[in-house]
């Protein structure tokens, strides 16, 4: 070990130790100050930005591969710190407003993102194991901080006691893969694999437990059912966070392990992924028809993308595809994460403190009252279904695109009608929006407002001008998975 | 049949029965002993696999802590605690199916590898050696130290996530001192 | 001696005992006490890998120290939420956990 190793997980370091020093300061900061904690930890995370932006481009093992530092781990740290940003705009003004403004909320919401990042960069199963676990179990908790509010430690109940159940899946999976394989080292895995060496059924068997087991962390179909409960009960500003991050987690987890470790055995598990994510897209977006609460709409919503996103990994079992699927899916996450912090954002604006002011008819006169707010909602809408000229039209015709290069002509098909389907629900917020009088009753708060516009800002011109973003995502997929 | 053998098949016997109760008694603290039991099973199998250190691990954190743990919860709740009426929820038959297929299934998978029949080779080193080794993997920079301090933090940060649940939620302190 | 598979499928009968338990326990705390035995059962695993595939090498024995510390702190985070829920309204809502069935 030398010095290197160090450089390489020095933003993660450099977020734990702030979130440790943070809970310190934070007992010297007043009750109704808590604005200043807020501040102190959106600052450690811009450090960790310019941290992370003065190393990219670095590629290199360190740890003895435990940690893997490349183009795929750089680019969603990104992803994580700006959402933990995100998270913490959205979280300013609401937990004042809904009164549970806490110092802990922020110390929590850092020591999420260092799982998270942790997960990007993991290059052993014990490694992605423990950061599975450090990015969920502050999330319990910042699900429940609205207590004593019942539906919030009711969805931290459901969301511990699943989430945890999903570990263990985990889990029981990497020790089936370690006894397969001897390691838990995802370079030696593959290695073992290639020499013949693994035992299959162990290896086969593991395989589908971690999927199980993360297919529960991304809500994929048939392993969603606590999704909408816990997104409808978490307070608002701790589910945009969530359906974000811990997706884009998940999915980071997905397709390292799946693509650095089992490359030689894609056909048994892409054909699993194939069908659990034209299920996840069909089932995410009917249901989503049904509601008429927001929150549940775009829980389902959040579902549905899972499916599409899920779509990457059976295109990606071809290797002549595979770093383009990676790159489409990297630039998918941040078009999400733009797009749906906007949405979740417009829905902050409109929450009561009683938790009313979230049925989608609440919504009505909203183009009146507010047009630049419901202008940005209906482009967030526009978005999510994928209608040009934004950001999700074009995420959405990237993957397409990887997808029918890898000969999944039925699967893209399904993508593209249930996109459509999803229209339905996506355009009724836009037509209660303008088409419905009413007097919905508007926060304008300057953070909230700041992040509508530049979650705006961002899924209009990157729909315009993707092309550096899109560069970027497929040179990071590029490096990673192009051996 | 060996000796061995027969203290296997004892443990593991011990160990399967106590986990169906802990997942059939109808009284939650009667699960939570019966878990007790599990977990000391689960340790003498430890013992049986030469893992000794593990098995003193096991007793004292599992048993010790976690066990404990669960057992003054039971306590705390008793009060709302159903210990009467049906302690499965109505589609306890799909949770029944779901784990006997997994099992069916891992079962026909672990049969049919040939290279699980085999015994192992007896351990080269005595267990202190074993326990030496296990200690400085822990903290060696080229071994085990990233996840042992990663394991460190996720202590810490279950810790504080701990402590702000279990505190009454800041100005309501007047209101729980009432009651 | 013991063969391995004896093991395995012991670890395999406790895991699908702990997910029967979680799915089919209306308690929380219940559910949790599932959760520790699947948990133990991976254990029960990764000790048996190390013995028979590869003594030699201490990692299945340090991964199972990692999964110990792991169950630690979800029964810790877990016994709060379930006891701060009691506290609050004398009734543990998971009680009516219906797993299947949210």
């Amino acid at each position: 070990m030398n010095a290197g190793d160090f450089s390489t997980i020095l933003p993660l370091l450099l977020v734990t130790g702030w979130a440790c020093v943070l809970l310190l300061v934070d007992l010297f900061i007043p009750r109704g100050r808590k604005a200043i904690t807020a501040a102190l930890s959106a600052l450690g995370l811009l450090t960790a930005i310019a941290l992370l932006l003065s190393q990219f481009g670095l590629e290199r093992e360190a740890f003895k591969g435990m940690i893997v530092v490349d183009g795929f781990a750089s680019f969603l740290q990104m992803v994580f710190l700006l959402s933990g940003l995100f998270g913490i705009a959205l979280a300013y003004d609401y937990v004042r407003r809904q009164n549970i403004e806490r110092g802990e909320y922020y110390t929590l919401l850092l020591f999420t993102v260092a799982g998270m990042m942790l997960m990007a960069q993991a290059g052993d199963l014990i490694v992605v194991f423990l950061a599975l676990e450090m990015l969920s179990l502050p999330l319990y908790v910042l699900t429940g901080i609205a207590r004593p509010r019942p539906d919030s430690e009711e969805a931290a109940m459901k969301y511990f006691l699943l989430g945890a159940f999903a570990s263990g899946f985990v889990i029981y999976g990497v020790a089936l893969i370690y006894g397969a394989t001897a390691s838990t080292r995802l370079s030696e895995i593959v290695a073992v694999v290639q020499a013949g060496q693994a035992i299959g059924g162990l290896l086969l068997a593991g395989m589908a437990f971690i999927l199980v087991g993360l297919g529960f962390k991304v809500a994929a179909v048939p392993f969603h059912m606590w999704t909408p409960d816990v997104y409808q009960g978490a307070p608002t500003s701790v589910t945009a966070f969530m359906s974000v991050g811990a997706k884009a987690a998940g999915f980071a987890a997905l397709l390292r392990v799946f693509l650095v470790a089992f490359p030689d055995v894609a056909p048994a598990w892409a054909v699993v992924a194939m069908w659990v994510s034209a299920f996840t897209m069909a089932w995410g977006n009917v249901a989503a028809i049904a509601q008429t609460n927001i929150k549940r709409m775009l829980a389902y919503s959040s579902i549905a993308h899972a499916g599409y996103i899920l779509m990457a990994l059976p295109a990606a079992a071809d290797p002549a595809v595979a770093s383009d699927a990676v790159g489409a899916v990297l630039f998918y996450l941040l078009a999400y994460a733009f797009t749906n912090f906007g949405a979740w954002a417009v829905v902050l604006a409109l929450e009561k403190k009683d938790g009313q002011g979230l049925a989608i008819e609440d919504y009505a006169g909203l183009g009146a009252r507010r047009p630049a707010l419901a202008l940005a909602m209906a482009l967030f809408m526009l978005s999510l279904t994928g209608v040009p000229p934004t950001v999700g039209f074009v995420a959405k015709f990237y993957l397409f695109r990887t997808v029918l290069q890898a000969d999944l002509v039925w699967l893209a098909l399904v993508g593209v009608v249930t996109s459509l389907i999803s229209a339905y629900y996506y355009m009724r917020v836009v037509v209660v929006m303008y088409m419905r009088q009413g007097e919905p009753e508007v926060r304008s708060e300057g953070w909230l407002n700041a992040t509508v516009l530049l979650a705006g800002l961002a899924t209009f011109i990157f729909g315009l001008l993707p092309a550096p973003l899109m560069g970027l995502a497929a040179r990071a997929g590029l490096l990673t998975f192009l051996r | 049949m060996t000796l061995v053998q027969i203290l296997f098949l004892l443990f593991g016997l011990v160990t399967l029965l106590a986990s169906l109760m802990v997942v059939t008694s109808p009284k939650l603290v009667h699960a939570a002993f019966w878990l007790i039991l599990a977990l000391a099973g689960v340790a003498a199998l430890f013992i049986l696999l030469e893992a000794t250190f593990l098995a003193v691990v096991q007793v004292v954190v599992y048993i010790g802590a976690i066990a404990i743990l669960i057992i003054f919860a039971v306590m705390l709740t008793r009060r709302v605690m159903h210990d009467t009426g049906p302690q499965v929820n109505r589609s306890w038959w799909v949770a029944l199916l779901v784990s006997l297929v997994l099992f069916g299934g891992l079962v026909l998978m672990l049969a049919q590898v040939p290279a699980l029949a085999g015994t192992p080779a007896p351990l080269m080193v005595d267990q202190e050696t074993l326990l030496e080794d296990l200690g400085r993997a822990l903290v060696d920079a080229d071994r085990y130290v990233l996840p042992f301090e990663l394991a460190s933090v996720l202590l810490m940060a279950s810790m504080i996530g701990a402590i702000f649940v279990a505190r009454p939620p800041s100005g309501s302190e007047e209101r729980s001192g009432e009651r | 001696m013991i063969p391995l598979s004896w093991y395995l499928i012991l670890a395999a009968a406790i895991f699908c005992i702990g997910v029967y338990g979680v799915l089919a326990r209306r308690n929380a705390v219940a559910i949790l006490m599932s959760i520790e035995l699947m948990l133990n059962a991976v254990n029960i695993n990764l000790v048996a890998f190390w013995r028979y595939m590869s003594p030699g090498v201490i990692s299945g024995q340090a991964f199972a120290v990692m999964v110990f510390a792991v169950a630690a702190s979800e029964a810790a985070v877990g016994l709060a939420l379930i006891i701060s829920i009691y506290r609050r309204r004398f009734t543990v809502a998971a009680e009516e956990i219906d797993m299947l069935k949210w």
